[in-house]
């Protein structure tokens, strides 16, 4: 029988029966197999990327040295390993010039990963290294040399020992997050720490331990057995604390590519569910032929099971081939322009493809076809005959079931694939309801209607059941594109305004008050856009409401919690949104703070308590008078305490801003430190490179995979039109053969399909809108906005495809004669 | 039949020989169809019993029906039922497939040719007219060597001349293979060709015209 089954098949598809349901398996299993492919490869190189933000894979910081036994257990396991150690410290050279540098001793293996640049003189040509000075030797921020009036080879003091200043250090993989209040950078070995005899216990230093590992499950091993013998004041950070706006950025791409796997799974569902249902309604007279000249039901089960498990198997390896494909193209395209190298796949994308096939077969294709072996074999005298009762309600439960469980499967979150039923859940109940009554509301406005609109209408009630499912199929399919335009969109938008063109790449730091009118004015005069310059004071929290606070064992870890920078303004910071309580007014003398939310949740502090603080050797006390959030990703000067000017009028204060350099005004650098040296200047310029580069890699990715699912949910609606096509088609040829004009058919058609696909658009924006604030609200940690631009999209995309789709499946019944068409039903 | 059901067919015995050929008329609506049905076993009775070469099949299950029509019963129906996506050759060999022979194709060709389609084997039923389509269906029919053949108003989609090829191929095929007859019509001319003569009327059967 299998060659029976073989046989069939191929007759099936040269009669073109089996094209959608075919064409929907391939596109999902594609679409597993090619997202999941994408994202493995693109995760692989994005996490080594971000990595480079940590210098490493993983990081442990302390206040305090930590064992070194933990290093070598890190070796012992084949993990990469090295140390750090960062603290402030004067760096002398000859008698007279001295400044406090900000002084990071490494061990000859950091870092493991990304790149330290350096340049062979001060703001000069950039090159990279993969380890940092040599002992004896240190590399030094660009603006020292001029501050200290030293060149390459010159010799300078740390501490007690002497250094040979060996290279210009122009950034370090893992120098973004902890560069405000500290000095200049100075690059030096681990081993000549000692020399330098200016660690002493009680030192504000941090020390790092750096691990990285190209075997993840080593890495993860290494984790669980270090985790449990961390102590406060030791923390473990991975990428997403290292760097949390790529983080982000990354967990939301992910997000969003499993989301659109997910939706593409579900559309291809919908869209083998309706082309099996089609397929086994055509096969049901073949069966019944079969079943008369003896064919039991179990050969018809055994027949179609067959074919079905044959087509599974076409499909996965087509699918598989081009899921992998699409993948490859879109490195192959975009692959020079990564400046990351895509990391390997492996065979799991492909499992999940051929898995997903064969849930797809099972509870979308198999219900439909299982029952064609109960079909009567009387149909071969009496073709009228009723087709055998369909269950379709249980078919529903178990594609239902099916989705639910493959986008929990495939997203890992529950959320989301609520999220996505909800709304689907929503253009069911609704649309079922709305579509119902809206089609038997027609027949009054019909009937006094035109004739070509009398026919539409009528068509449209005629088959009021099967219509109003119909819709709300439609509805789902264009419900699902919308939800992923609007995620991507927003995802996009969110990205691009985190890091506009513009994005501030350097900071300055440590500008005197007599400076400020100054720095200004030739920030101005230079043409350079800077933020506005803030006043930063650096303080303690000492006291809540009276209460001091609980000290903490490791005094190194205490400080860094209670130290913060403080500033004052009279206005709310551009990025800042109130959360709770009011700004305070204009030339406020009260003793009031605004706290940022997070700050203030770790003191557990609201708005109405009295916090007393310490701002050089003065007390000051204040109450909270508001929370705010505020944008941690946006490159600008951000505090967590925000004064009414006049409070901290009193206290000695330096200016910060941020500004944008274009790569070839660097030199402005230079003159800038010249004219003021004790100015710290920051360069961020390449991280933020880096991170805009990650970012439209991934905006990227999430466009080729819209256009993915775009051909997906295409596909929905064309089985959707077709599975309708037969009655229609039977219909309209009657009509043609009692002389029905070409017009009067193909417009009564027309005016059917764009009806239903104005109600599946309309029903699609709503559904999409309440899917969208689930998703964005709830699962990608976004803020939600309605989005009015999509309403015109929804309903008028749904009308034109639908009502084209519909008219061109059935153009046949106009240029055929209407006996061949009817003899071919 | 009591309640709102409606009685189709009442009261009817009807002894058909091994070898005989019969003809049962009737006007549209008369139960013609639904009597094949029942004496083919592609139906249940709600009463009564049929038995064909001492197997009752009405106290078969549907598959055990399909299993005995597949051995026993060829049809012959007037919309042909050629199942569109086969050629000529693949419809015919079908029920030989069905009951397992090796030699499907063999004798698949052997009947085609007997019923002068033997050029057109790999034709699909679009491709060709009503009677050789018909011609096909009459191969598909006696492909298996049935005991007993039943068909449905044969000529009914036929002009009167191809009608008058495929009855006296029906005819001629029928007397070769020794087979039973049973053949539903409302055309007086087809069965008066047959042995026996029965009329369907208001569900009750009487023997002769």
């Amino acid at each position: 029988m299998s060659v029976t089954a073989t046989r069939m098949l191929a007759r099936d598809w040269r009669g073109g029966e089996l094209g959608v349901l075919v064409a929907a398996l391939v596109l999902a299993v594609a679409v597993v197999s090619g997202i999941s492919a994408f994202t493995t490869r693109l995760q692989v190189a994005l996490e080594q990327e971000s990595h480079r933000f940590l210098a490493a894979d993983r990081v442990v910081r302390s206040g305090r040295e930590m064992p070194a036994e933990w290093l070598q257990e890190g070796s012992s396991r084949q993990l990469q390993t090295a140390r750090l150690l960062t603290f402030p410290s004067m760096i002398y050279a000859g008698d007279e010039s001295m400044v406090l540098a900000s002084v990071k001793a490494a061990s000859s293996a950091y870092p493991l990963r990304g790149e330290l640049r350096y340049s062979q003189e001060p703001f000069g040509e950039i090159l990279t290294a993969t380890t940092g000075p040599q002992p004896g030797e240190v590399w030094l921020d660009s603006r020292l040399f001029p501050l200290l009036d030293v060149g390459l080879g010159d010799q300078v003091m740390i501490g007690e020992a002497e250094f040979t200043v060996a290279a210009a250090a122009r950034t370090e993989p893992d120098q973004a997050g902890s560069f405000l209040g500290y000095g200049p950078r100075v690059l030096m070995h681990y081993d000549d720490i000692d020399a330098t005899e200016v660690v002493q216990p009680g030192s504000r230093v941090e020390y790092r331990q750096l691990y990285a590992s190209a075997d993840n499950a080593a890495l993860e091993d290494f984790v669980d057995w270090l985790e449990p013998q961390l102590q406060e004041g030791q923390r473990l950070l991975d990428v997403r604390q290292g760097q949390p706006g790529l983080g982000d950025a990354l967990a939301r791409a992910e997000s969003f590519l499993l989301l659109a796997g997910s939706l593409g799974v579900v559309l291809a569902g919908v869209a083998i569910a309706l082309a099996a249902r089609r397929f086994s309604e055509r096969h049901n007279d073949y069966v019944a032929i079969m079943k008369s000249l003896g064919a039991t039901s179990a050969t018809i089960t055994r027949l179609y099971g067959r074919s079905l498990l044959l087509l599974g198997v076409a499909a996965t390896v087509t699918g598989c081939a081009l899921g992998w494909s699409l993948q490859a193209a879109f490195f192959g395209l975009f692959g020079d322009q990564l400046p990351i190298e895509p990391g390997p796949a492996g065979l799991r994308p492909y499992a999940i493809g051929a898995a997903t096939a064969l849930v797809c077969l099972l509870s979308f294709a198999w219900p439909p076809l299982r029952r064609l072996s109960l079909a009567s074999p009387l149909r071969v005298l009496r073709r009228d005959m009723p087709l055998e009762e369909r269950r379709t309600f249980v078919d529903y439960a178990v594609g239902l079931a099916a989705v639910s469980g493959l986008m929990w499967w495939y997203s890992g979150d529950w959320r989301l694939t609520a999220g996505v039923l909800a709304g689907l859940a929503v253009t069911v109940v609704l649309g079922l309801a709305l579509a119902l009554t809206l089609l038997r509301g027609g027949r009054l406005v019909g009937m006094s209607a035109g004739s070509i609109w009398r026919l539409a209408l009528a068509g449209l009630q005629r088959r009021g059941t099967a219509n109003a499912l119909q819709v709300v199929i439609f509805a789902m399919a264009i419900m699902l594109l919308l939800v992923l335009l609007l995620v991507r969109t927003s995802l996009i938008d969110a990205w691009q305004t985190q890091l506009p063109e513009d994005t501030p790449n350097h900071f300055m730091l440590n500008i005197a008050p007599q400076e400020v009118g100054d720095v200004e004015q030739l920030l101005q005069a230079e043409n350079i856009p800077a933020a506005p310059l803030y006043p930063m004071i650096r303080g303690r929290i000492l006291s809540v409401n009276g209460e001091p606070l609980p000290q903490t064992d490791d005094k190194a870890e205490g400080r860094r919690q209670r130290e913060a920078n403080f500033t004052w303004s009279d206005k709310l910071p551009a990025d800042n949104t109130l959360v709770e309580g009011d700004w305070w007014p204009p030339n406020s003398a009260a003793e009031e703070v605004s706290l940022e939310q997070e700050f203030a949740e770790r003191f557990g502090v609201t708005v109405g308590d009295r916090i007393g603080f310490q701002v050089g050797s003065e007390p000051l006390e204040a109450t909270v008078t508001s929370i705010r959030t505020l944008d941690w990703q946006s490159f600008n000067p951000n505090f967590w305490l925000v004064f009414p000017p006049r409070l901290l009028a009193s206290y000695p204060a330096t200016f910060m801003t941020s500004f944008y350099l274009e790569p070839e005004e660097k030199p402005f650098l230079n003159r800038f430190i010249r004219q003021f040296p004790t100015v710290t200047v920051v360069e961020m310029d390449v991280v933020v490179a880096q991170v805009r580069s990650i970012i439209s890699q991934v905006s990227a990715a999430v466009e080729l995979v819209l256009a993915v699912i775009v051909a997906a949910g295409a596909l929905v609606l064309v089985a959707g039109v077709q599975a309708s096509v037969d009655a229609r088609m039977h219909e309209s040829s009657i009509l043609r053969a009692l002389g029905a004009s070409r017009r009067l058919v193909l417009g009564g058609l027309l005016i059917e399909f764009a009806a239903m696909g104005l109600f599946a658009g309309l029903l699609a924006t709503v559904a999409a809108e309440l899917s969208v604030y689930i998703l964005q609200a709830q699962v990608m940690g976004m803020y939600y906005q309605p989005s009015p631009w999509v309403w015109p999209i929804g309903i008028g995309a749904g009308t034109v495809l639908i009502a084209g789709l519909g008219v061109f499946n059935c153009r046949k019944v106009v240029s055929s004669p209407p006996l061949s068409v009817l003899r071919e039903l | 039949m009591a309640g709102g059901e409606l009685a189709i067919l009442k009261g009817i015995t009807l002894e058909i020989k091994s070898g005989d050929s019969v003809a049962i008329i009737g006007a549209s609506g008369s139960g013609k169809s639904t009597l094949l049905g029942l004496l083919a076993g592609l139906d249940e009775a709600s009463g009564g019993r049929v038995i064909i070469n001492d197997t009752d099949i009405s106290a078969l299950d549907e598959d055990q029906r399909a299993l005995f029509r597949g051995r026993n019963v060829g049809f012959v129906f007037q919309s042909f039922q050629l199942l569109p996506a086969l050629t000529a050759l693949e419809n015919v060999m079908l029920p030989l497939e069905l009951q397992g022979q090796a030699d499907a194709r063999k004798q698949a060709e052997h009947f085609l040719e007997r019923v002068g389609l033997a050029e057109r084997t790999s034709h699909y039923p679009r491709q060709m007219s009503g009677g050789e389509q018909q011609r096909v269906a009459i191969a598909r029919a006696f492909a298996n060597s049935p005991a007993i053949l039943f068909a449905d108003e044969p000529t009914g989609n036929l002009d009167t001349t191809t009608g008058g090829i495929i009855v006296d191929l029906l005819f001629d095929l029928n007397r070769e293979q020794g087979t039973t007859l049973v053949l539903v019509t409302h055309d007086h001319a087809l069965a008066a060709r047959c042995e026996h003569r029965f009329r369907l009327d208001a569900g009750a059967l009487v023997e002769g015209n």
